[in-house]
């Protein structure tokens, strides 16, 4: 039975937990695409408001309470205290504003009338208030300007009137490309997890002390042996990454062949190798089929929770994300985020994802050191 | 004969201690070499020296009249060995682990079918081949240890203590293997604790204490180095204390005692030892019911050697 054969055998014993963590981040991503959200147009919200009126419904009164209906939705409510507080409670409202009796005289005459307002103080409530601010700007600005009520109306309305059409002018499906930026994100746990896995518990079997002093003394070169074991190991990274990125095609569909994919395989493939190399690490340090398990989960799903692979990186905390600086995880999700927004490619633009990639290769770097380092103490202490 | 294996002056030392000191010696061709010691008295740092599997402060070892180094590949496909942790995979098969092991030495496929197929009739394990090693007893564990060491057909072999926890059955097979490659034309080195495999299989003995050579030869040659000439045990319902100190001043006796009905007697070389006992217990009277009489063992000759138990 040849190196590789044996290889396998040990990578079937293995079989149930790559199968667990392909299919987490299969469920991940149809979930994901499910739940995502649509920014290829633009819609200004409408607040939900309720207008108190003690004024008569004419002139400048009637035409704020017009501008304003035109921009939120008008609530009923019941004219009360405990109604009103309730309706802010629950949301139901989340603007209220109170016309008192007279303003529309009072503000021709210049004596400033009070608008009383009260709101949730969330964002849609704010925007409540810059309606009805930009409404009352607009009308301090023409009183002066315009001598008739009427022609100040006019003018108002004819300003506020101006509408600005947004048009989303990207050509990037932006949606689709978060998608698959999620599902490479998460496919940080899964690459890590399977390769430390699979690689520390195939090392475990290989690198028990009794089977390696057997290998050690047969005729086969160890140098060989060990070259035979790595080009193993790093098949299986590989066909691991490859079905991933396959799994993104399927999931996918066609829209995905565009020259981000090839960054996005490029990228989770370089990781996929820096994956490799911390597999090599652990398993040359740890000799425990217990604690691999466990291994597993602090470094496979604590750097995703750190670097933002689960949660997305503008909610981390900073100290959260000076420490992800230090682990391959954050360097790699850093280029999946910098790709679905990127339009261009030129060296200009790729120059941040290029250096990422080259941190990864240096981490790569790393690890490849430290493994050799290890392996060469433990060896002299053998000897 | 020419020798196999020549170990010149070999010196193994860590920090402060000598895990080995100025060893020599050698094994003939067609030979079963036991090394015999107490755990710490070097046995396996020996071994793991001539495999180069450490490396050594003094000495010279060849093998096949070849130096022996952790590049000799050559010297090592001619090489077997089984250790004493069982070495194989929990992922394979009894005939899948054979085929692997030997496949790091023979490359042919047809050729190794065939060796595989003559280990597992080596060791007995035709039964089992399909079977994984947690479904194997301890046994027949070892027995699997065996052909994985065994299996490439080597010339030398090295067995360091294949028998430990093993139950009678297996252990008896074990060593009608043992015999069996030794008859096919291996060198044997065979390190073992228990006294009776070595009586049984091996030609020459070699004792190790402290890293030292302290005796060897055939296991005759050894058992004449004891002052020990017999010993004899009688089992007496009762026995006077006049009766112990008449029987303590006999010429040849060594040392006595008498506890639960048994009376032990050692005795120096003499000749008539049990008959001036028996003439003895007769003319006194004394009621026995069964007396035995037995030659030292190797284990009395360590005793006598080290002043300790073998397996101590």
């Amino acid at each position: 039975m040849s190196i590789f054969k044996a290889f396998l055998k040990v990578l079937k014993s293995c079989k149930g937990t790559i199968i667990l963590y392909s299919v987490i981040l299969i469920f991940f991503a149809a979930f994901n695409m499910k739940a995502g959200d649509n920014t290829s147009n633009f819609v200004a919200e409408r607040p939900d408001v309720f207008i108190q009126n003690y004024d008569k419904m004419e002139g400048i009164t009637e035409s704020l309470v017009h501008y304003l209906e035109g921009n939120a939705n008008i609530v009923p409510l019941k004219d009360s205290e405990n109604a009103i507080k309730d309706a802010i409670f629950y949301r139901d409202v989340n603007y209220i504003i109170t016309i008192p009796e007279n303003f529309r005289q009072d503000f021709l005459e210049h004596k400033n009338p009070t608008i009383e307002v009260q709101g949730t103080g969330d964002y849609l409530a704010s925007l409540s208030e810059m309606y009805l601010e930009k409404y009352l700007k607009f009308a301090n600005i023409y009183r002066d300007t315009f001598s008739s009520e009427e022609e100040l109306i006019k003018n108002i309305e004819k300003t506020l009137d101006k509408k600005t059409n947004i048009q989303v002018t990207s050509k990037l499906d932006t949606d689709h490309l978060a998608e698959v930026a999620n599902y490479y994100n998460f496919a940080n746990y899964s690459i890590l997890a399977g390769c430390v896995f699979v690689i520390c518990m195939v090392l475990f079997s290989f690198g028990r002390e009794e089977i390696r002093k057997r290998t050690i003394i047969s005729s086969m070169n160890y140098k060989r042996y060990n070259r035979k074991l790595l080009l193993s190991n790093a098949l299986f990274a590989c066909l691991l990454w490859a079905f991933y990125v396959l799994v993104s095609f399927v999931l996918f569909g066609s829209s995905i062949f565009t020259t981000h994919i090839l960054f996005y395989m490029l990228n989770s493939f370089i990781f996929t190798l820096c994956a490799l190399s911390i597999a090599f690490l652990i398993g040359n340090l740890v000799h425990n089929r217990e604690a691999i398990n466990g291994i597993v989960n602090v470094v496979a799903l604590g750097s995703s929770f750190l670097c933002g692979a689960f949660v997305p990186v503008e909610y981390l905390p900073d100290f959260v994300l000076n420490i992800a600086h230090l682990l391959p995880s954050y360097w790699y999700i850093n280029t999946n985020e910098s790709l679905k927004t990127m339009e261009v490619f030129n060296f200009e633009s790729l120059r941040p994802i290029l250096i990422n990639m080259g941190v990864l290769l240096l981490f790569i770097l790393l690890f490849i050191m430290l493994t050799n380092f290890i392996s060469s103490k433990v060896r002299k202490l053998h000897s | 004969m020419k020798y196999v294996v020549e170990v010149k002056n070999l010196t193994k030392e860590y920090k402060n201690l000598k895990a080995v000191y100025d060893l020599s010696f050698g094994v003939k061709e067609g030979e079963i070499l036991g090394l015999l010691g107490p755990n710490g008295s070097g046995k396996s740092t020996t071994i793991n020296c001539l495999l180069s599997l450490l490396n050594f402060s003094k000495g010279k070892i060849q093998i096949f009249g070849k130096e022996m180094n952790p590049n000799a590949y050559d010297l090592k496909e001619k090489i077997g060995v089984v250790f004493q942790e069982v070495a194989v995979f929990e992922e394979l098969t009894v005939i899948e682990n054979i085929d692997y092991f030997c496949g790091l030495y023979i490359e042919d496929k047809k050729l190794r079918k065939q060796y595989v197929e003559d280990a597992i009739s080596l060791v007995g394990l035709e039964e089992f081949k399909k079977f994984y090693p947690k479904q194997l007893s301890g046994g027949l564990l070892r027995r699997l240890n065996i052909a994985c060491g065994v299996a490439h057909k080597p010339k030398l072999i090295i067995l360091d203590e294949p028998t430990v926890a093993v139950d009678p059955q297996s252990r008896n097979n074990i060593l009608d293997g043992i015999k069996t490659l030794r008859d096919q034309g291996a060198t044997i080195i065979y390190t073992t604790h228990y006294m009776e495999e070595v009586e049984i299989l091996c030609d020459r003995v070699i004792i190790l204490d402290k890293g030292k050579i302290i005796a060897s030869g055939t296991t005759d040659e050894l058992k004449s180095l004891a002052k020990l000439e017999e010993k004899v045990t009688v089992e007496v319902l009762d026995l006077d204390e006049k009766y112990m100190k008449e029987i303590s001043a006999f010429k040849n006796v060594e040392d006595i005692s008498y506890c639960d009905g048994l009376l032990c007697i050692t005795y120096k070389k003499g000749k008539n030892n049990l008959v001036e006992l028996m003439d003895y217990l007769k003319a006194n009277k004394i009621k026995y019911h069964k007396i035995f009489s037995e030659r030292p063992t190797l284990n009395d000759v360590f005793l006598e050697l080290t002043g300790k138990e073998l397996r101590d």
